[in-house]
């Protein structure tokens, strides 16, 4: 029996290794969610980050000339923006005041660099160099001056990885700002798309798509992107809309973190809300 | 043995930074080369097919816990890759699989093989296009990585020093 087991190792071991290899990976897929996985990653990415900060740095100093020039310009067009919202917040303030809205907006922003980037086609990440000392925390949306660029995945002390929407595990509840539809958006590896869509739904290419208040992860309208069109699925009475992003996610390179993470009170009177007709 | 296994994970450290800060600069419509694929088929072809099984598990690990790309699709993919490339190794053929236009062959394989497994793992939808997935995730990055590679050959002696 030994021999044959030293025999069947001699002439197999390759294949024998591969094979506990293997199981051992799908067995560590199986554990993703685990908190104690949750934490050997937050600390290998943290110490491995501040590495790539560095680098990332010396790179990102020949381009701050062009950037800053790109900034002047911008800067130039918003001070316009701004005049033109400035009397619209008048006219809004005067409206709300006469509705007794509740003012929502105002927001605190973290800004952060893009110290490194995962371009994989189908899980999108890029890492932070800001963390829990800034206050960051899972959840928490990342946003460019264009618009949604992700939302905060993992988090470490200085660090933070957020997957961008070009990550198929991302799912985020978006609305079309003219015809105020709802749908659930996701990278399906080719292109982001707005899935069951009713096919008695208005939204029409070119129309702005922003995130939804329904959504948990981003609680008030977002830029996400434009629609461009139906993938005219011919059975059933659901479409799909293509969006195309405002973020260019392969030349992002500064964000901001908006300091906010869904609501816990919302969160559970929605969760007892299910309970109680269960 | 166990000092050439720890001499590649010392160079993988920097090619990994490498890979997550330059390599992006360079990507083509969001096609990127994949430099560890490229490190991990020159160790399999030299150092055998049990050593580019291992080390793909061991740079497959790495990868996933600090990129944040789901735990266990690098691991799988980078495994299987190096088990593929250790058929390429012979003591005889080094120097013939070393050269510019067949190491970039051993590659492109390598990387299909890789990009393949690695979007099974992580974004099957039966609802999407295949062959397009297929093409624009393994065919394109496996083809840039191949290119990528016969640039890299040229400059690494044929005698084994890393």
């Amino acid at each position: 029996m030994l021999r044959f087991l030293n025999s069947f190792w001699y002439n197999f071991k390759e294949y024998i290794i591969l094979t506990v290899l293997v199981v051992l990976s799908l067995f560590i897929i199986s554990q993703n969610h685990s908190p104690a996985v949750q934490r050997v990653r937050a600390i290998a990415f943290g110490a491995f980050a501040s590495v790539t900060s560095v680098v990332s740095d010396i790179f990102n100093i020949k381009s701050l000339k062009k950037e800053n020039e790109l900034l002047r310009e911008t800067n130039a067009k918003l001070m316009l923006q701004l005049s033109k919202l400035r009397e619209a917040a008048i006219i809004n303030e005067e409206l709300k005041n006469l509705l007794a809205l509740k003012d929502t907006s105002g927001y605190p922003l973290i800004p952060a660099n893009v110290i490194s980037k995962s371009l994989s086609r189908i899980q999108g990440t890029i890492t932070l160099n800001v963390g829990k000392s800034d206050s960051v925390k899972v959840g928490m949306p990342v946003i460019t001056d264009k618009g949604l660029a992700g939302i905060i995945y993992s988090v470490s002390n200085n660090y933070s990885i957020a997957r961008t929407l070009q990550n198929v595990d991302l799912k985020i509840t978006v609305k079309d700002e003219r015809t105020r539809e709802n749908g659930l958006m996701k990278w399906n590896g080719e292109n982001l798309v707005i899935i069951n869509v009713p096919k008695t739904f208005q939204i029409k290419k070119g129309d702005r798509i922003v995130t939804s208040e329904l959504s948990s992860l981003v609680p008030f309208p977002i830029p996400v992107g434009v629609a461009a069109g139906s993938n005219n699925i011919e059975t059933g009475i659901f479409n799909e809309i293509n969006v195309v992003p405002f973020v260019d996610f392969a030349k992002v390179e500064n964000v901001f973190v908006l300091k906010t993470v869904a609501s816990k009170e919302i969160d559970s009177l929605e969760l007892n809300f299910l309970k109680k007709f269960q | 043995m166990k000092i050439n296994y720890i001499i590649s994970i010392l160079i993988f450290i920097p090619v990994l930074i490498i890979q997550t800060t330059v390599i992006p600069l360079v990507s083509i419509d969001q096609v990127v080369p994949d430099l560890i694929l490229i490190l991990l088929v020159y160790y399999s072809v030299t150092e055998g097919q049990i050593y580019g099984t291992v080390l793909g598990f061991i740079y497959g690990f790495f990868f996933d816990i600090v990129t944040g790309s789901l735990l266990g699709s690098t691991i799988i993919a980078k495994t299987v890759a190096g088990f593929v490339a250790g058929y390429f190794s012979s003591e005889n053929k080094i120097d013939i699989y070393l050269m510019f236009f067949n190491f970039g062959l051993i590659v492109f394989l390598c990387a299909l093989i890789d990009q393949i497994i690695y979007s099974f793992f992580s974004a099957f939808d039966i609802s999407s296009n295949i062959f397009l997935i297929f093409f624009q995730n393994a065919f394109l990055p496996a083809f840039y990585t191949a290119l990528l590679s016969m640039i890299v050959i040229i400059f690494v002696p044929k005698k084994r020093i890393l």
